[in-house]
């Protein structure tokens, strides 16, 4: 619904709403709904100015009641309205417009619906913008000083910016949140580099400077193709990742990394003693070092503080005793309650780390909190996944079910967040190398403790690890399912007598396990040693290390560049097989002898290819509408399926308003039409052509001149005589002698005088169009005979005189005399002054008329014609309102009908 | 595929008398093809490419425009908004190259003023038939201070090139925001302050 007939009521005189949009006005936090009305005003002297009105409103505004006038915004020179994209959002398709309206004073943002109806409001308000030819004035907004000084609502804000003054308050400036133009790169580097000293030069700009910016506020073609290939960036940018990936094997290759994996549960205990035995005795210096530990503090503190002094401590005998030959940086430390993991790399491969994350999951008390469960590191090195658990398992031997529930909550339940939040998460199993130590606690079982202790001192281990429950466990799929274990060949690394080699003396006695472990899952991993270190006494747990060979996929930097090269490229052509693209069937166009009021069609088909498309023709810069007046293409805008086909009438008629510019070669049949492919081409189509000049539309005078007829004249004479001014004295000199009236009006005149005074309801039934042109024809031409001969129906030759008097440029009675005319309508003699001040022609054609009109009553009993009718017909096209298309007002309408039939009344 | 990308769009714009191989030059560096026929360009067509400078992925959306007279008026208003313009001779077609001033007007008319210009004398592989010698062009381009290659959309010569350095040239012009150096602490061995333990 049109909401400008609301705001419309509240307007004063000579303000007109020109269209009207419901926006969200954006200030901070707070959106508020908005009326703004583009209003015009038309100046006394001519010229006119504009103001945007900002309303606040209830509801869908109705009537003037529902709106209430919140701010001014004049369309001053300095006012631009421009649409930008919000800040880091991504521009969609079909979303609200996102408008930035600037003054000198002010700076607001409005969100606009999505459509052509805010696309015109902001073609309006482009165009409502004083152009800056420097010879116009400035526009002063005196109109609006009404509102300044009736400020009946205290909240009324408006700013008059010619004269510096601003009234009210509360004009916030909104740079904190205003968001950047476009937000394009493109945009923000061609517009300069800083928006402040922009601002603060705004004033000195040069006026084609600012002409710029307010031509932005149009949507213009380039503009659309910024914003919708923005749209598709990131976009694209997901599909070459996504394809690198598929393509991988293309330009990675496998090199080896030794890895160190250790576990070691410190039962509480700080480092008393060098940890090189476990870290690097025996072994080449690795390249990573994934370190584990469990119950690094078993007091109540760390438990319920997390803090422990630990954790330093054992980072520091960690760090002490890496492997001498080589430096390794640390990457990441991370720690629930007593579960520990360290990761160091190599120095030389730390640019090689990269999307480095960290989880815990609490397993223990209430099945949350941090004294059982697990922690974990995932990174990426090269190209490959890595994810390091470390877990600490349930306790005692019955309870391995809960130990394998406790593996599968740190599966489901460790997800790694991904620097992208849009990202899902990752769990563990979605990478390449998955390495799992921990104490895992699962015992040995059907096995009394002075049978296992004799097994382990014959050292068969094999017959030992058949009750092991982890192996029993995994056999059954219980848990950690795809993992794979080395061979034990180390006798169970619990429980000892701390500080010493003894199986554990105190009451409980418990038997000895294989708690500490290590498994791995994954490609491309060999295991190199997997061991327990004996000369470690700190604790009641032996540490476990292992050393693995794992295959890494490391790029081929070349390699690499040519998949990339190959992806984008192959994205490239994608893309540009997208762009929209037509057949056009026709681009040139041409009208040959164009007549007055003659329909000439020539139609074009538009074949799509295969993206489908929106097609319109637009505007050329500086234009107001996408061609001439005298064209129209049929439909000018439309959708197309791919492979779809549409047909487009170009129809060509020329009427009154456009024939006289084209009779004096002001204008030509001559354009070019811009049809636009929404992200796609435009295309051009030339439009050309000849005029036949004709006696319709052109001025009384010219044809008083015209002796011949129009049609025998040279154009250049045509066009000479057209633009001759109306009060040309007859000098005789260069010109013949005049006609005392158009010869064309004389013909029609003396057709009706000879054929039709008894004619019925004359100037009342329409006529033929086709005996309208040939009329037209034998006027232009001169082929009188046709008139004399032909039988034409008489209506058709009185609709030819009526539509002959409105084409004229200049109507009978001049403009100039229209108000003194409908002044002095009651008064004959008056009238009759006002008459013989009409040019010569005009005031002759004006007698000859009323004459013929006057013979025509004198059979008003044949013909039923009388007075009124012929005043209320001749009235509204000898007399014509110089403000031109306004609708007359009917007492306007009275007066000169009333002029008139003083006329018809009164033989002179 | 750890390298994070960030990406550019450049407006470029082909401009020059009808006939000077515009569109060719397009085709070449977009599909790097090359076709015979002619067929004029009755308004504005463009290409996207994907290109790589300083590591930075930098899309550029090349416009191709009419080069016919009659069209002139309209294609200016398609300048706005292109950081960088080529515009375009025939080293065969004299009249084409005495056009250049005139477009060089054009370009100061209606373009962004901190617009990157080139000049291109195109069809260099034609050398029995040329009128311009390249000397002429060079001449030209440094009174006017713009870079200036005579190329080949036929032959292939110096296309990618001419293309590659407008892009430079642009990117020399646009501040960058740097990109975050990855997350690896390499405090090797060292402390392990700001680091905070993660619990359930």
């Amino acid at each position: 619904m049109d909401q400008s007939v609301a705001i419309q009521e509240t307007l004063a005189e000579g303000e007109y709403c020109l269209i009207a949009v419901q926006g969200v006005l954006c200030e901070g936090d707070s959106r508020q709904s908005r009326l703004l009305g583009l209003i015009r005003y038309r100046l006394e002297h001519g010229g006119q100015e504009h103001a945007l009105f900002l309303y606040t409103h209830r509801r869908m505004a109705i009537t003037g009641d529902d709106v209430s006038l919140d701010q001014i915004v004049p369309v001053s020179r300095d006012f631009t309205l421009e649409e930008v994209s919000p800040d880091g959002e991504l521009y969609i398709l079909g979303s609200d417009v996102t408008v930035q309206l600037d003054t000198a004073e002010l700076s607001l943002t409005f969100q606009l619906p999505f459509g052509s109806h805010t696309r015109m409001f902001l073609q309006e308000v482009a165009r409502a913008c004083p152009g800056f030819d420097p010879a116009t004035p400035d526009p002063e907004f005196q109109w609006l000083s009404r509102y300044r000084c009736t400020q009946r609502e205290p909240s009324l804000r408006c700013w008059i910016s010619a004269s510096g003054t601003r009234i009210g308050g509360g004009g916030s400036h909104l740079d904190g949140l205003r968001p950047h133009g476009k937000g394009l790169l493109v945009d923000q580097s061609s517009r300069g580099q800083d928006k402040a000293d922009s601002l603060l030069t705004r004033q000195n700009k040069s006026k084609s400077e600012i002409a710029d910016m307010v031509r932005s506020a149009t949507i213009t073609v380039s503009n659309k193709a910024h914003i919708l290939t923005m749209q598709k960036f990131e976009l694209r940018d997901t599909i070459v990742k996504s394809h690198l990936v598929q393509k991988e094997e293309d330009y990675t290759y496998i090199q080896n990394f030794r890895f160190f994996v250790g576990t070691y549960n410190v039962n509480g205990q700080s480092p008393k003693e060098g940890l090189q035995p476990w870290l690097s005795h025996g072994i080449q210096a690795p390249d990573v070092y994934c370190v584990g530990f469990q119950e690094l503090d078993l007091s109540k503190e760390a438990f319920f503080f997390h803090d422990t002094p630990k954790e330093e401590e054992w980072f520091k005998a960690v760090s002490e005793s890496l492997h001498p030959d080589a430096k390794y940086a640390k990457v990441k430390l991370v720690r629930l309650v007593g579960i520990m993991l360290l990761l160091y790399v190599k120095e030389e491969h730390a640019a090689y780390i990269s999307e480095v994350e960290v989880e815990s999951v609490g397993t223990g008390v209430m099945g949350r909190m941090g004294n059982k469960g697990g922690v974990a590191i995932r990174f990426q090195f090269h190209n490959t996944s890595v994810c390091v658990v470390n877990s600490h398992l349930a306790a005692h031997t019955e309870e391995y079910e809960r130990r394998n529930q406790d593996y599968k909550d740190i599966c489901s339940r460790m997800l790694f967040s991904r620097g992208d939040a849009s990202l899902a998460p990752v769990p563990i199993s979605k990478h390449d190398v998955i390495l799992w130590l921990g104490d895992l606690n699962y015992r040995i079982e059907e096995l009394d403790v002075e049978k296992v202790k004799k097994l382990i001192e014959e050292k068969d281990f094999q017959t030992l690890y058949a009750y092991d429950q982890l192996k029993t466990q995994v056999a059954a799929n219980a848990v950690f399912q795809g993992f794979t274990e080395g061979k034990i060949t180390f006798q169970p690394t619990y429980k000892y007598d701390t500080g010493s080699d003894e199986w554990d003396t105190s009451e409980k006695c418990r038997a000895p396990a294989w708690c500490d472990r290590i498994l791995w899952k994954g490609t491309n991993i060999t295991q190199l040693s997997y061991q327990s270190h004996m000369a470690l006494k700190t604790s009641d747990h032996k540490p476990v290390s292992s050393v693995f060979d794992i295959g890494v996929k490391v790029i081929q930097q070349e390699l690499y560049r040519k998949t990339l090269e190959k992806i984008v490229r192959s994205l490239d052509k994608m893309e540009n097989a997208n762009i929209a693209s037509v057949t056009l069937s026709k681009l040139e166009f041409c009208f040959q002898n164009v007549k007055y009021m003659q329909l000439r069609i020539e139609s074009f088909t538009i074949q799509n290819g295969q993206v489908p498309c929106e097609f319109e023709f637009i505007n050329k810069p500086g234009e107001e509408s996408y061609c001439k007046l005298w064209l129209n293409a049929n439909p000018s805008k439309g959708f197309l399926l791919p492979d779809a086909a549409v047909e487009i009438e170009l129809e060509l008629f020329v009427n009154k308003t456009t024939a006289t510019k084209l009779n004096s070669g002001e204008d030509k049949i001559e354009d070019i039409l811009v049809l636009h492919l929404e992200r796609g081409r435009d295309y051009f189509l030339s439009v050309s052509g000849n005029y036949l000049p004709s006696c319709f539309g052109t001025p009384i005078h010219t044809l008083c001149y015209m002796r011949e007829p129009i049609l025998d004249l040279p154009l250049e004479t045509v066009s000479e005589l057209t633009v001759m001014p109306l009060r040309t004295e007859d000098d005789g000199s260069q010109l013949e002698r005049p006609l005392k009236i158009p010869k064309e009006l004389w013909i029609m005149v003396d057709y009706l005088y000879r054929n039709a005074m008894l004619q019925e309801d004359l100037f009342q039934q329409p006529g033929l169009r086709s005996e309208f042109e040939e009329i037209r024809d034998s006027l232009d031409t001169g082929m009188i005979d046709t008139l004399n001969t032909a039988s034409f129906s008489s209506h058709s030759v009185a609709e030819a005189l009526l539509l002959f008097l409105e084409s004229l440029p200049e109507p009978v009675i001049c403009y100039s005399a229209y108000h003194n005319c409908l002044e002095c309508s009651g008064n004959y003699t008056a009238s009759q002054q006002v008459i013989s001040s009409l040019p010569r022609f005009h005031k002759n054609v004006f007698h000859y008329l009323m004459s013929f009109l006057r013979e025509l009553l004198k059979n008003s009993a044949e013909n039923h014609l009388d007075e009124n009718i012929l005043a209320s017909i001749f009235g509204s096209l000898l007399l014509r309102n110089p403000a031109g298309h306004q609708k007359l007002d009917m007492l306007e309408k009275k007066k000169a009908q009333e002029f008139i039939h003083q006329f018809l009344c009164n033989s002179p | 595929m750890a390298k994070k990308t960030y990406d550019l769009l450049f407006k470029l714009l082909l401009i020059g008398d009808s006939g000077v191989g515009k569109t060719c030059v397009l085709f070449r560096f977009s599909d790097d093809a090359f076709n015979t026929t002619f067929i004029s360009t009755i308004g504005i067509d463009f290409k996207i490419k994907t290109v790589e400078l300083q590591g930075k992925k930098i899309k550029l959306q090349i416009w191709d425009t009419a080069g016919q007279e009659r069209f002139h008026t309209i294609t200016t208003s398609y300048y706005r908004g292109a950081m960088g313009i080529m515009l375009v001779y025939d080293i065969t077609n004299g009249k084409s190259f005495e056009n250049i001033s005139k477009w060089l007007r054009n370009i100061d008319e209606h373009a962004n003023e901190d617009v990157e210009r080139m000049l291109l004398g195109n069809k260099c592989d034609m050398d029995d038939k040329r009128v311009v010698p390249k000397a002429k062009g060079e001449q030209i381009a440094r009174e006017h201070g713009i870079r200036f290659f005579e190329t080949s959309a036929k032959a292939n010569i110096n296309i990618e090139k001419a293309f590659l350095t407008l892009a430079e040239d642009i990117l020399r012009k646009t501040p960058v925001k740097e990109p975050n150096s990855e997350n690896v602490d390499i405090s090797s061995g060292g402390g392990v302050t700001g680091w905070k333990s993660k619990c359930c």
